[in-house]
C-alpha cells in the first residue's frame, strides 16, 4: 500500500515537473478554491447599481460591470461555482453509470455487450449538445436538468473506453489464470479488471471534465442551461454577444476564464494519460463525443 | 584475400538524451567476406539487432554512433544521408524478424518487393510488376503473378518471410542482414525459409550477416560465428570450432545449457543469474558474475578483456581462455532408457476432446461452419509423469490444454480427473476440481496481475479457495518462495521489478499454492532467454522429483520436449496423429509428419549438417476451418495416394512397438532407426 | 458489398428505432402532456378537448405510436404547431443552409488540420511540434461561441469586413455574397474541429512512424519524401477517413452552437427555436432528421472504409 502512495505522489510530482501541467493544476485549484470560498471573499454578484451599468474595467470592477451595474468579477467567481459542480455532477453521473456498463459489456460479451452497447449507441446517435438540449426540452430548465442531461452525454465515453479495456484484459493471461485456480467472474471483474482499469477511467474523469464544462456553458449560452439569475459563464458571454458594440470585454474577459479552465483540464487530461497509460494523447473520442462545434 | 565486403571497427552506440546515456553496443569489431555467412548470437539486450541497424545507418537519431563502418567502400558513420539511402537497397538488403508487421499492410507486395529499385532508378514503373512475379518465383512462391497484385494480409506468414527475402534480394546486394528471419515462423516453415534463403544467398554469392538467439539454426547455416554478450563480441570463431571447442565461458556455457534433440538426457547446466542489462553492466568484464571460471579473479572484476587471437581464425574476450579445455563439449550418444513398465491409476484422461467453435457469417449471423480446433484428442496422463503434446502453431495444443483445465468450454469427448469426470461440471464441483489440477502460462509478462505484490498473487489462489490461514498464511508462502528459488525478501514487490525467468518462477509458485497434483504446463520456458530457460527446466524438473507432480507439457520445441518428457503425442489440425514413449518417437518415428518435424529441427551441431538430409515440408498448415478430406495431412505429406485423400487414417497402435500413429502409411524412414543418423534420406515429393 | 451494408443496416435500424421512440415518448414525459404543449398552458377545457380530437390524442396510446412512426417513415411528422407549416416543409427551408456551413467547415478544417499534423508528427518533440500541439489545444479548449464572438469582434465589429450576422446565401447564386456570409461560421467551426483533427492525425501518424514497414521501406533506400507520402499516409489515413466522416456528420445538427452566435439559419436553430417555443411537432421532426443523416453518413463512412481498405473483407 506505501507502493501505491509513493506511485501516486511520484505522479503528482512528474505532473509538477512539466510547466505546462503545473500552471494547469495552478490554476484548477485556485478557481476551485475561489469557487468554494467565493461567499467569504468581497464580492458581490447580485447587487444591481443601474447608474453603473456597462462601465469598463476599473481598480473597484476588475472585469468591469453588466447591463445592470453588477460586478462581473464577482459573477465570474459565482459562475465557476455553478460551472464545476454542474460539470463535476455530471462527469460523475456519467462515471457512475458508464463504468459499470462498459465493465459488464465487456467482461460477459454476448447478449449483455449487444444489449448495453445498442443503449449506448442510441446515447450517441445524436451529437451531445442536441442530446442534451432534447433532455432539458423534457425536464424542464434547471441546473438540475443541465447536470443530467450534461452526464448523460457523458455516459458513452466512459462505457466504451471500460469497455475497450476489460476487452483487452480479459484476454490476458493474469485473467485467466484467476479463472484457472477457480475465481469468480465476479471476484475477477471486481478484484482483477478493475483495479487494472482505474489509469484510464481516471484519464477519462479528467478530459471529461473539460468537455462538461465547455458543453454546461454551451446550454447556457444558448439559454437552456442554469436559469438566470444563478451566474454562470455561459449565460454572461449570451448577454455580453449583445454589447460587443458598447462593451466588448463583457463578452471577453468571462471568456477567457473560461478557456483557461477547460485547457486546463484537457492539458492535466493529456499529461495524465502520457503519465499513466505511456502515450501522449489520450484516445480522442471516436465518435466526437461531447463536441459542440 | 578478398576484401571485405563490411569491416567494423570500435563500433559504440548509446542511447538515450543528455545526462543518461546507455551504451548499448560497446566497441565491436568484426569482418564479413563475400559469399559468407556470419551468425551473430546473443540473447536479448547483448546488441545484436542495434548492431545490425548500425552498419547501415538505420537506428532512430536517439542513438549516438560512434566507430568506423565501412561498407562496400562507404563510410557510413560519416557519409551523407542520401549516399546512405542510395546504398540500401543496392549495396546491402534487409530481412527482419516478424513478417506480420515488416510489410506495409495497404500496399501491394508487388509494388513492395520492387519499389526500391523503381525508387533507385534502375527499373521502370510499367516493368515492375513483370519483375516482381520473377522475384516471387525465384523465392518458390507458386502464381508469382498473381500474387504480385495481392496485400500481404493474404499471404501466409511463410510465404510473407519468402517475400521479403524477394524485396531483399531484389537489387542484387553484395550484403544482406537477416534479422532473427525465422524467429516468427514454425520448424517446418523455418526450414523452407533458411532453404530458399541459402539457395539465394549461393546463387548470388553474397555475404549474409545473419542475427539469431538459436544455436540450431546457427549450426545450419553459419560459415562463422560472432558471439555478443553485455553489447560486446566475446568470440569469434568458423563454426564448426565454436560448437566443438569454444573459447569463451560464455559460449561454453550457452552450448551446454541448452537441451539437445540428438544427445543424452543428462541434467542441463544452466548458467547462473540474468543477462545483463544495458545502463547497468557489471565492472570488469560483463560475464564475470556468471562466470565459472572467472567468478574469484580480481583482474575479471577489474578489467574488461580485449578481443584478442586465440588461435588461427579464432578471437575471444576472455583473460582466462587458454584455460577452457579444449576437448570437445561431449555429445553423448543417447541411452535407449528402457522404460519402467508400471500401470498406475491413470491421473488424467481425455477421450475423444472435441473443442469446435462455429463461424458465422451473412447477415443474420448465422453459423455456417465449425474450426474445429481440437477435434478428437485422446491421452492419459499417469501420476509423477511428464506427457508432452507438441505440434506447430495452431494445431490445438494450447486449446486442448485450456480445454482440459476448464477454460475454454469443450464440444464433445470426456475428461476424468482422478477417476471423477470434470467435463461440464457445475461451478462449485470445478472449483474444487481444479485445486488437484493447476496452469502454468506461457508469458510471463503477461500471466501476473501487475497491481498485485507478489505475495499477494503467490497467495491468490489460497484466498480464493478460503484455504489462506488453513494453509498457513505468509508461511506457506515464504515456504512456496523457497521452493522455486526466490528469495523471501522479495515478496512484497511487484511484477514489474522481475526478470522474465523469475517471473516465471513465481507463476511456477502460484500453481503450487494449492498443493496440485497435475500442472498443464503451456510452452513454459517459450518466452525465456536461451541460458533462463535450463535454469527453468531443471526447477520443473526437481519439483517434480520432490512433489510428485505429473505434467502436461505443451510445447513446440523438439528439443526441450525429448529433455522433460516421459511420453510424447504430436498434434497436427487439431488430432493426434502418434503419440509414443519419447525415445520410441525421437528414435523411431513412423508418421510423415513426426518425420519432416524432427527432421526441420535444427540441431546444434555443423558436423551433422552436411551429413543429414531434411525434409522440406512443402506448403503450411491449412486453415482449420476447412481441412482437407481424409487424412488432413495428405496435401504435404510425401507418402500420400489416393486412400489418404479419401478416408482419415485411424489412430492404432503400430506393429508391437508402444508407438500408435494415425496413417496410411504409417513406418519408419527407410527403415532406419534412427532419425539423425547420417545418410540420405527420402525427401519431399 | 450489399451484404456489408445490408447487416450494418440491421445494427444501425434497432438504433433508429430506439432513439425515434424515444423522440416520440419525450412529449408523454412533458408536464402536462402533449396537450399542455399543444394548446399551451393557460387553454380552457374546450381550447383542450379540441387539441386533443385535432391531433387525435384521445386514441390509445400505442396506436398513436403507431400511427406517428408510420408517418415517420413517410416523412410526415406533422404540422408544427407555432409555424402553421409541414414540418419537414420547415426543415427543408433551412437544409440547404446547413448543408453549405457544412462542406465549408470541412475544407476550412482539413485545410488547417493536415498540414498542421504532418508538420508535428514528423519531428515528435521539436518546438514545432509543441507549438502546433499547443494550438491544436488551442483550437479544442476554445468554446466556439467565444471564438465566433471575437471573431466578429474583430472582423465585424472593429474592422467592419464581414456581417457580423451570417445569412443563407447559395454559392452558386452568389458566390462572394455566400463567401462573406459563411467565411466567419465556417471558420470558427473549423478551427475547432481542426483541433480534433490534427490531434487524432498526429497520433496516427506518430505511430506509423514507428511501425516496422517504415523501417523495411528505409532498408530499401526509399527515399524519405516517399515513406512519408505513400507508405505512412496511406496507413494514416485510413483511420483519418473515418474521424472526418463522423465531424461532417456532426456539423448537421451540432453545429447548433455556432449557428446561434451568428444568427445562421440552419436546422439547428430551427431546433432551438422550437425548444423554446415547445413545438414538440417540429422538435420531433428536426431531430429525427437529424438523426437520420447522421446514420447514413455514418453508414456511407464505414463502407467507404470497407472499400478502400484492403485488409477488411466485405463480405
Amino acid at each position: 500500500m506505501k507502493k501505491i502512495a509513493s506511485r501516486k505522489l511520484s505522479i503528482l510530482g512528474r505532473l509538477l515537473a512539466s510547466k505546462g501541467s503545473a500552471l494547469a493544476l495552478i490554476f484548477l485549484v485556485g478557481i476551485t478554491l475561489a469557487a468554494i470560498f467565493a461567499d467569504f471573499l468581497p464580492l458581490n454578484p447580485v447587487g444591481q447599481k443601474l447608474a453603473n451599468a456597462l462601465k469598463g474595467p476599473s481598480a473597484t470592477n476588475w472585469f468591469g460591470t453588466d447591463e445592470l451595474g453588477r460586478d462581473i468579477l464577482s459573477r465570474v467567481i459565482f459562475g465557476a461555482r455553478t460551472s464545476l459542480v454542474t460539470a463535476g455532477g455530471a462527469v460523475m453521473i456519467a462515471a457512475l453509470v458508464g463504468v459499470p456498463i462498459g465493465l459488464v459489456a465487456g467482461f460477459f460479451g454476448g447478449w449483455r455487450d449487444a444489449a448495453l452497447m445498442r443503449f449506448v449507441d442510441v446515447l450517441l446517435a445524436l451529437p451531445a449538445i442536441l442530446f442534451a438540449m432534447a433532455m432539458i426540452a423534457v425536464l424542464g430548465r434547471s441546473q438540475a436538468a443541465a447536470l443530467i442531461a450534461v452526464g448523460l452525454t457523458g455516459i458513452p465515453s466512459f462505457a466504451r473506453i471500460t469497455r475497450a479495456q476489460v476487452l483487452t484484459l480479459r484476454k490476458r493471461d493474469f485473467v485467466t489464470a484467476v479463472e484457472a485456480f477457480g475465481g469468480t467472474a465476479t471476484y475477477n471483474m471486481f478484484r482483477t479488471i478493475l483495479p487494472n482499469s482505474w489509469s484510464p477511467i481516471f484519464v477519462q474523469v479528467v478530459v471529461l471534465c473539460s468537455v462538461a464544462i465547455l458543453l454546461e456553458a454551451a446550454l447556457s449560452f444558448l439559454g437552456v442551461g442554469v436559469p438566470p439569475p444563478t451566474p454562470s459563464w455561459g449565460e454572461m458571454l449570451r448577454t455580453g454577444k449583445s454589447y460587443l458594440h458598447e462593451a466588448p470585454y463583457y463578452a471577453v474577459l468571462p471568456g477567457i476564464v473560461l478557456t483557461l479552465t477547460i485547457l486546463s483540464f484537457d492539458v492535466l487530461g493529456r499529461a495524465l494519460s502520457g503519465l499513466l497509460e505511456g502515450h501522449r494523447d489520450p484516445i480522442i473520442a471516436p465518435k466526437g463525443e461531447g463536441a459542440t462545434p | 584475400m578478398v576484401d571485405p565486403v563490411l569491416s567494423v571497427r570500435g563500433l559504440k552506440v548509446d542511447f538515450g538524451g543528455e545526462g543518461r546515456s546507455v551504451p548499448v553496443v560497446r566497441g565491436v569489431d568484426f569482418d564479413v567476406y563475400p559469399n559468407e555467412v556470419l551468425c551473430i548470437v546473443g540473447e536479448s539486450g547483448s546488441g545484436k539487432s542495434v548492431t545490425s541497424l548500425a552498419v547501415t545507418g538505420l537506428l532512430s537519431e536517439t542513438a549516438r554512433v560512434a566507430g568506423s563502418i565501412r561498407l562496400c567502400g562507404i563510410d557510413v558513420t560519416t557519409a551523407a544521408p542520401e549516399t546512405l539511402r542510395k546504398m540500401r537497397g543496392s549495396d546491402v538488403g534487409f530481412i527482419f524478424q516478424d513478417p506480420t508487421t515488416t510489410l506495409n499492410p495497404v500496399l501491394t507486395v508487388g509494388r513492395q518487393i520492387t519499389e526500391g529499385e523503381v525508387a533507385h532508378g534502375r527499373l521502370k514503373k510499367s516493368d515492375a510488376h513483370a519483375r516482381a512475379a520473377e522475384l516471387l518465383r525465384e523465392v518458390d512462391i507458386a502464381d508469382p503473378e498473381g500474387r504480385a497484385g495481392q496485400y500481404p494480409h493474404q499471404f501466409s506468414g511463410g510465404m510473407r518471410q519468402r517475400a521479403v527475402i524477394a524485396m531483399a534480394m531484389a537489387g542484387q546486394p553484395k550484403l544482406i542482414i537477416a534479422d532473427e528471419p525465422t524467429t516468427a515462423l514454425d520448424v517446418t516453415v523455418q526450414a523452407q525459409v533458411l532453404a530458399v534463403l541459402a539457395r539465394r544467398q549461393a546463387e548470388m554469392g553474397s555475404a549474409v550477416i545473419l542475427i539469431t538467439h538459436d544455436l540450431g539454426v546457427v549450426a545450419e547455416v553459419a560459415d562463422r560465428v560472432a558471439v555478443m554478450y553485455g553489447g560486446r563480441i566475446v568470440e569469434t570463431a568458423p563454426v564448426a570450432e565454436i560448437f566443438a571447442s569454444p573459447r569463451h565461458p560464455y559460449t561454453r556455457a550457452l552450448l551446454r545449457s541448452i537441451p539437445r534433440i540428438d544427445t543424452s538426457d543428462s541434467r542441463l547446466d544452466p548458467i547462473p543469474g540474468q543477462p545483463p542489462i544495458p545502463g547497468a553492466l557489471p565492472q570488469g568484464c560483463a560475464f564475470q558474475p556468471r562466470c565459472a571460471v572467472g567468478q574469484d579473479r580480481p583482474i575479471c572484476a577489474a578489467e574488461d578483456p580485449a578481443l584478442r587471437a586465440v588461435g588461427e581464425n579464432r578471437l575471444s574476450a576472455c583473460h582466462f581462455a587458454e584455460e577452457l579445455p579444449v576437448a570437445p563439449l561431449a555429445a553423448e550418444p543417447r541411452l535407449h532408457a528402457v522404460a519402467a513398465p508400471k500401470k498406475p491409476e491413470p491421473l488424467l484422461v481425455v477421450d475423444g476432446l472435441k473443442v469446435h467453435f462455429p463461424v458465422k457469417t451473412g447477415v443474420l449471423r448465422r453459423t455456417t461452419g465449425w474450426v474445429k480446433a481440437v477435434d478428437g484428442v485422446s491421452l492419459s496422463v499417469n501420476p509423477g509423469e511428464t506427457v508432452s503434446l507438441v505440434g506447430e502453431s495452431g494445431c490445438g495444443k494450447t486449446t486442448t490444454g485450456r480445454a482440459i483445465m476448464g477454460l475454454i468450454r469443450a464440444t464433445g469427448g470426456s475428461i476424468r480427473f482422478a477417476g471423477q469426470s470434470i467435463r461440464d461440471l457445475d461451478r462449485g464441483s470445478m472449483r474444487k476440481a481444479r485445486r488437484q489440477m493447476q496452469y502454468v502460462f506461457q508469458d510471463p509478462y503477461a500471466s501476473l496481475n501487475p497491481v498485485l505484490s507478489v505475495e499477494d498473487i503467490v497467495a491468490e489462489p489460497l484466498r480464493i479457495h478460503g484455504l489462506y490461514d488453513e494453509m498457513g498464511g505468509a508461511r506457506r508462502i515464504a515456504e512456496l518462495f523457497d521452493l522455486v528459488g526466490l528469495s523471501r525478501t522479495m515478496l512484497g514487490r511487484f511484477p514489474s521489478e522481475f526478470s522474465g525467468g523469475q517471473k516465471q518462477r513465481i507463476g511456477i509458485a502460484r500453481a503450487l499454492a494449492l498443493q496440485p497434483k497435475l500442472l498443464i504446463l503451456d510452452e513454459p520456458v517459450a518466452a525465456l532467454d536461451v541460458s533462463i530457460q535450463a535454469q527453468v527446466i531443471n526447477l520443473l524438473q526437481d519439483l517434480q522429483r520432490e512433489l510428485g507432480l505429473a505434467y502436461l507439457f505443451i510445447a513446440h520445441n523438439l528439443s526441450v520436449v525429448r529433455h522433460v518428457s516421459d511420453r510424447v503425442a504430436v498434434m497436427y489440425l487439431g488430432r493426434i496423429v502418434e503419440e509414443s514413449s519419447r525415445d520410441g518417437l525421437y528414435d523411431l518415428p513412423v508418421h510423415p509428419y513426426t518425420q519432416s518435424l524432427l527432421s526441420a529441427a535444427p540441431v546444434p551441431d555443423p558436423a551433422v549438417r552436411d551429413t543429414r538430409r531434411r525434409i522440406v515440408l512443402e506448403g503450411e498448415i491449412p486453415n482449420p476451418a476447412s481441412p482437407p478430406s481424409g487424412c488432413t495431412f495428405h496435401p504435404r505429406c510425401f507418402r500420400a495416394t489416393e486412400i489418404c485423400s479419401a478416408e482419415a487414417p485411424a489412430f492404432e497402435r503400430y506393429l508391437d512397438l508402444p508407438t500408435r500413429a494415425a496413417c496410411h502409411h504409417a513406418g519408419p524412414l527407410d527403415g532406419r532407426r534412427n532419425a539423425f543418423a547420417s545418410g540420405a534420406m527420402e525427401t519431399a515429393s | 458489398m450489399i451484404g456489408f451494408v445490408l447487416r450494418r443496416l440491421l445494427q444501425l435500424a434497432p438504433v433508429l428505432l430506439l432513439a425515434s421512440t424515444a423522440i416520440w415518448a419525450m412529449i408523454y414525459a412533458v408536464p402536462g402532456g402533449p396537450i399542455g404543449a399543444i394548446a399551451g398552458d393557460n387553454a380552457n377545457p374546450e381550447q383542450i378537448a379540441a387539441a386533443t380530437a385535432q391531433f387525435g390524442l384521445d386514441r390509445p396510446v400505442l396506436v398513436q405510436y403507431a400511427d406517428w412512426l408510420w408517418n415517420a417513415i413517410r416523412g410526415d411528422f406533422g404540422i408544427s404547431i407555432r409555424g402553421r407549416a409541414p414540418v419537414l416543409q420547415l426543415i427543408g427551408e433551412r437544409l440547404p443552409a446547413t448543408l453549405q456551413l457544412a462542406v465549408a467547415a470541412t475544407i476550412v478544417s482539413l485545410v488547417i488540420g493536415i498540414p498542421v499534423a504532418i508538420a508535428s508528427a514528423l519531428r515528435p518533440g521539436s518546438w514545432l511540434d509543441r507549438v502546433l500541439s499547443g494550438w491544436s489545444a488551442l483550437a479544442l479548449g476554445v468554446p466556439t461561441f467565444w471564438l465566433g464572438i471575437l471573431l466578429i469582434l474583430v472582423f465585424a465589429v472593429e474592422l467592419r469586413w464581414l456581417p457580423s450576422a451570417s445569412a443563407y446565401v447559395p454559392i452558386w447564386e452568389n458566390p462572394i455574397g455566400a463567401l462573406r456570409n459563411l467565411a466567419l461560421p465556417a471558420l470558427t467551426l473549423g478551427i475547432y474541429v481542426s483541433g480534433i483533427l490534427a490531434r487524432f492525425l498526429r497520433a496516427s501518424l506518430v505511430s506509423e512512424l514507428r511501425a516496422d514497414y517504415v523501417r523495411t521501406a528505409r532498408s530499401k533506400g526509399l527515399p524519405e519524401r516517399q515513406i512519408v507520402g505513400v507508405h505512412i499516409l496511406r496507413n494514416a489515413l485510413l483511420p483519418f477517413v473515418t474521424i472526418v466522416g463522423l465531424m461532417m456528420a456532426n456539423f448537421i445538427g451540432g453545429a447548433v452552437v455556432t449557428e446561434a452566435v451568428f444568427t445562421y439559419p440552419g436546422i439547428g436553430r430551427l431546433l432551438i427555436q422550437a425548444i423554446s417555443t415547445r413545438d414538440y411537432p417540429l422538435i420531433q421532426g428536426c431531430i429525427v432528421i437529424i438523426l437520420v443523416l447522421y446514420i447514413a453518413i455514418n453508414l456511407a463512412v464505414d463502407v467507404l472504409y470497407a472499400y478502400i481498405d484492403p485488409r477488411i473483407d466485405y463480405r
